[in-house]
């Protein structure tokens, strides 16, 4: 008899031992919760409930087999023990009459939760030898939940500390680049107000200039911070139809045209080119930010290049210019929000948005935007890919 | 323009765009009429103006349904409205809703008095259609049906000659999806049939149909061909 209890042992060390390492495998609470309720009634071939603090009490969070509801002398049997940190109900010194035996789940830090179990066996619920298992495999299970309520904790803190560092670099980027073309704009018109008699015909017109240019870029902020405010949201609903990217290649270097007026634009498309499954405003929206991108970091004399071809299944858009390219650094992270690429020279950084705006839209509209240097020459090149729509038109075009 | 100023009705809310709108509407002779509520503008029309410039963010009013009794009253008086950007459905209303035209805030004067001039041109050729247009290189013969870019003639299939006759037309307006859809098919509601011919035809007139000088694409609305010369 010694022997079977020495091999029973055995077994339920190796089985506790493989619990243990499939715990620590375990993602979320709901799976730690379901693994050991499991485990504990296959082991022990009793019921099992598993409450966790909530609101002040304590709530059944998983069972085996499944059980939501506890009776009145359960649920006052489960927060003695919860509250006195002690074993209570059935076969304990307190609430005896309760159906199941609650015993609290402890860690190293305290308190985790409480299990509750019963068996329809007549006598004692557990044998010495059955107490001593169920204290280990609680013990393994408390360890499991603590361990998810640890990461689950770490990643609060990470995104507070990420919201913050967002909320931040909001601020900075809006009073920058609000106040800044503001400046500028009062500046200018004051001037032409108060020393209009000193200045020059030249030097007027340059001045109203820049009241315009700064007003303008003051309004492609505002533009770009509605755009993300709504991606964000949830707001961009891409209404989707066939297009022809030409088309809105062309509306968008309409666009931008005083934008490229310094720069020389190449544009090559191919001319089996299928038409695309775009929102065209949001399409053209991508094309401005990428162009004005392009404009803001290639020296000014130099061509942008745009070309577009097909492959297997997708339509592929390249933008290239010719500046000094993205530096190895700035790659993994020029999409992500109020992100510049720094700049060597003295020229004015982008707002941070419209690469994220882009990568928002893009990837609304089912395709893929990505960032790269070109290999024929110094320069960046952003690669935009759009699947080729399933239903292709066909139409009688003869002349 | 006539001996008699046209009678402009600007109907906008902020006082700031209402005095830049009478300083640059009097600088063209334009007499102005200033509302900036609903209440207001439906006051001065009876004055019968020659055209009305309608913002569509009103106080008191929701500016598509301003539209909808302006036009009520009255059918063919010319309206354009301003609108702010990304709201595209808004301004494919207003134009469904009877608008000749839209232009978006911040808009650049020259921009407005271009769109006015091109309401105003063509209610006044309803009833007097010019035989020939003329724009750029681009000339069109309505009544010999002849297109020729510069000195050469250009082959159109029926559609395309259609479609290009409704643009020149509208010439300088800008024309909805579903109005051209309308005029060229009984049946169709795909604005990309539309698209397709658009394209053809920019193949055959258009020196870079990349970047068109001709038809303009309004993205998200329609098209608009060039003003006559």
């Amino acid at each position: 008899v010694q022997a079977v209890a020495a091999m029973g042992r055995a077994r339920a060390t190796e089985s506790l031992y493989t619990f243990s390492r499939k715990l620590a495998g375990v993602g979320t609470l709901d799976d730690v919760l379901w693994a050991t309720a499991y485990q504990t009634a296959l082991m022990l071939k009793v019921r099992v409930v598993l409450l966790l603090p909530e609101n002040g009490s304590i709530a059944v969070k998983a069972g085996y087999p499944p059980e939501d509801i506890l009776d009145e002398a359960d649920v006052a049997a489960a927060k003695w023990a919860w509250q006195n940190n002690r074993a209570a109900g059935r076969g304990s010194d307190t609430l005896p009459g309760a159906k199941r035996l609650f015993l609290p789940m402890r860690t190293g830090r305290g308190a985790i939760g409480v299990v509750g179990i019963d068996s329809d066996k007549p006598g004692p619920l557990l044998t010495p030898d059955e107490r001593r298992l169920l204290d280990a495999l609680i013990d393994q299970g408390a360890l499991a939940i603590e361990r998810v309520h640890l990461v689950e904790d770490m990643e609060r803190v990470k995104r507070t500390v990420e919201t913050e560092r967002l909320r931040t670099a909001l601020l900075t980027s809006i009073s920058h680049d609000l106040r800044t073309p503001l400046a500028a704009v009062l500046g200018a018109a004051g001037t032409l107000r108060d020393l209009s008699s000193k200045l020059t015909d030249a030097e007027k017109a340059d001045l109203l200039a820049t009241v315009i240019d700064e007003s303008e870029r003051l309004n492609r902020f505002i533009a770009n911070l509605l755009d993300m405010t709504k991606l964000e949201s949830g707001a961009i609903v891409p209404n989707a139809a066939l297009h022809d990217l030409g088309e809105v290649v062309g509306s968008a270097l309409e666009r931008a045209r005083k934008i490229l007026a310094r720069h020389r634009v190449d544009v090559h498309l191919a001319k089996d080119l299928p038409m695309v499954e775009i929102d065209p405003v949001l399409f053209e929206q991508v094309l401005f930010n990428l162009l004005d991108n392009a404009a803001k970091y290639a020296p000014a004399g130099t061509a942008i290049r745009i070309q577009s071809w097909r492959s297997q299944d997708s339509v592929g858009l390249q933008v290239l210019d010719e500046g000094d390219g993205i530096p190895a650094a700035d790659l993994e992270n020029i999409f992500d929000k109020f992100y510049r690429a720094q700049k060597a020279d003295q020229v004015r950084a982008g707002t941070g948005l419209g690469l994220a705006i882009s990568r928002g839209f893009i990837e609304a509209m089912q395709g893929t935007i990505a960032a790269a240097n070109r290999r024929d020459r110094p320069g960046a090149v952003f690669t935009i890919t759009l699947p080729i729509p399933t239903k292709i038109m066909h139409l009688d075009t003869a002349a | 323009m006539n001996a008699a100023p046209a009678k402009v009705l600007v109907i906008d809310d902020e006082p700031p765009i209402r005095k830049l709108l009478r300083m640059g509407l009097s600088t063209q002779g334009y007499e102005i009429l200033e509302a900036s509520n609903g209440k207001r503008s439906l006051e001065l029309l009876a004055q019968n103006p020659d055209l009305v410039i309608l913002d569509l963010g009103l106080p008191d009013m929701d500016g598509l349904e301003l539209l909808r009794i302006i036009r009520a009253r009255n059918e063919s008086v010319p309206i354009v409205v301003l609108s702010s950007r990304g709201d595209e459905a808004g301004k494919v209303q207003a134009l469904d809703l009877g608008a000749d035209d839209y232009v978006t805030k911040p808009f650049g004067m020259d921009e407005l008095l271009a769109r006015m001039r091109a309401a105003l041109r063509h209610q006044l050729q309803v009833h007097g259609e010019r035989p020939i247009f003329h724009t750029g290189e681009l000339s069109v013969d309505l009544v010999r049906r002849n297109v020729k870019v510069g000195d050469k003639e250009v082959k159109l299939s029926p559609k395309e000659y259609d479609l290009l006759r409704v643009l020149v037309q509208h010439a300088g307006k800008v024309l909805t999806h579903k109005y051209l859809l309308g005029e060229l098919w009984d049946d169709l509601t795909d604005a990309q049939y539309l698209r397709v011919y658009v394209r053809q035809l920019r193949q055959k007139i258009e020196t870079d149909p990349e970047r068109p000088q001709y038809i303009l694409t309004e993205t998200g609305i329609g098209y608009r061909l060039r003003s006559p010369d």
